[in-house]
């Protein structure tokens, strides 16, 4: 069943939403390629980044159960998607409890990485938190088989990297400078090499284990 | 305007060393510095580095030159 629903792929183009603040459309989308991320727009045209998705995440999963959607869901950069029919979902959730625990699984974690983001946000220095977001992304493309050892795919602008880490496109331009002088990343033609993935996790104290990769002992599973 | 300007070298851990401290009534109310080549489009232009008591902004502005930063610190200082 999850294979025939992977099946119906459509292409977002850049800069376009999957899905604005306010909707509430019958689909929820899965990410099959590409990046995509949660954003929301401030009056006065800023906008914050809060969560990077990459494939095997879901864009919406909980507006099966909540009225519309409190934040917007786009790509700057293009990815392709699938949607499932809400329908679909629901009874998945009623009549698959190992899918029904899964999908509980993906949105615990979604929030784990929320919180990691926080703290990312009000305690590390700008530095440590730009290499904390690619410790992370270097774990979790390497989790779907979309990262090499050092190394992924990354599209997204410095402007975009500034929505998302909540500085300026200034400091962004500054820590980027910084951590290629300590040979820590290389970031060229759209990918970001780390040139030393050790030094790098140490360096931003990244502890992976909010991304609840590891199953529990009895077997529950996340797939 | 009643802003004073001292030039002034900051250590912000990157090019962008040349700045200008800014007064009010002998009073520190912000820091700009000019931003490098480093930077490319903006290279040139003032950076918000630090501001007091209503000219700060968590998402640090940029401007064309000194006297936009000066209108922009002043319009913070009258409550605007």
């Amino acid at each position: 069943m999850l294979h025939d629903l992977c099946g119906r792929t459509h292409q977002v183009s850049a800069n376009e939403d999957i899905i604005g603040e306010g909707e509430r459309p019958e689909n929820v989308h899965l990410v099959m390629e590409g990046f995509a991320c949660r954003y929301k727009l401030l009056s006065d045209g800023k906008r914050q980044i809060m969560a990077l998705l990459v494939p095997g995440d879901f864009c919406d999963l909980h507006i099966a159960i909540l009225g519309e959607m409190d934040h917007s869901i786009g790509t700057g950069w293009g990815c392709t998607c699938v949607k499932i029919p809400r329908a679909t979902i629901n009874d998945l959730t009623t009549n698959h409890p190992r899918i029904a625990r899964a999908l509980w699984w993906a949105t615990l974690t979604d929030e784990g990485t929320l919180r990691e983001w926080l703290v990312n946000m009000g305690q590390r220095r700008a530095d440590k938190q730009m290499a904390h977001l690619f410790c992370e992304l270097l774990v979790r493309l390497q989790t779907v088989g979309c990262a090499d050892e050092d190394s992924f795919e990354f599209p997204i602008s410095q402007s975009d990297l500034a929505d998302t880490l909540g500085v300026t496109p200034v400091h962004v331009n500054r820590v980027l400078q910084e951590l290629r002088a300590q040979n820590l990343i290389v970031w060229r033609s759209k990918r970001l090499q780390i040139l030393n993935v050790e030094r790098l996790k140490a360096f931003c104290d990244f502890n992976p284990n909010y991304l609840h990769l590891t199953r529990r002992a009895n077997g529950d599973s996340s797939e | 305007m009643s802003l004073q300007l001292q030039p002034v070298r900051v250590k912000t851990g990157s090019h962008d060393t040349e700045g200008q401290l800014v007064f009010t009534d002998g009073l520190l109310v912000a820091v700009l510095v000019r931003l490098s080549e480093d930077h490319e489009g903006k290279a040139g232009m003032w950076f918000l580095e630090a501001g007091f008591d209503g000219a700060e902004e968590r998402t640090h502005p940029t401007f064309a030159d000194l006297d936009a930063a000066q209108e922009w610190i002043q319009r913070r200082l009258d409550g605007c």
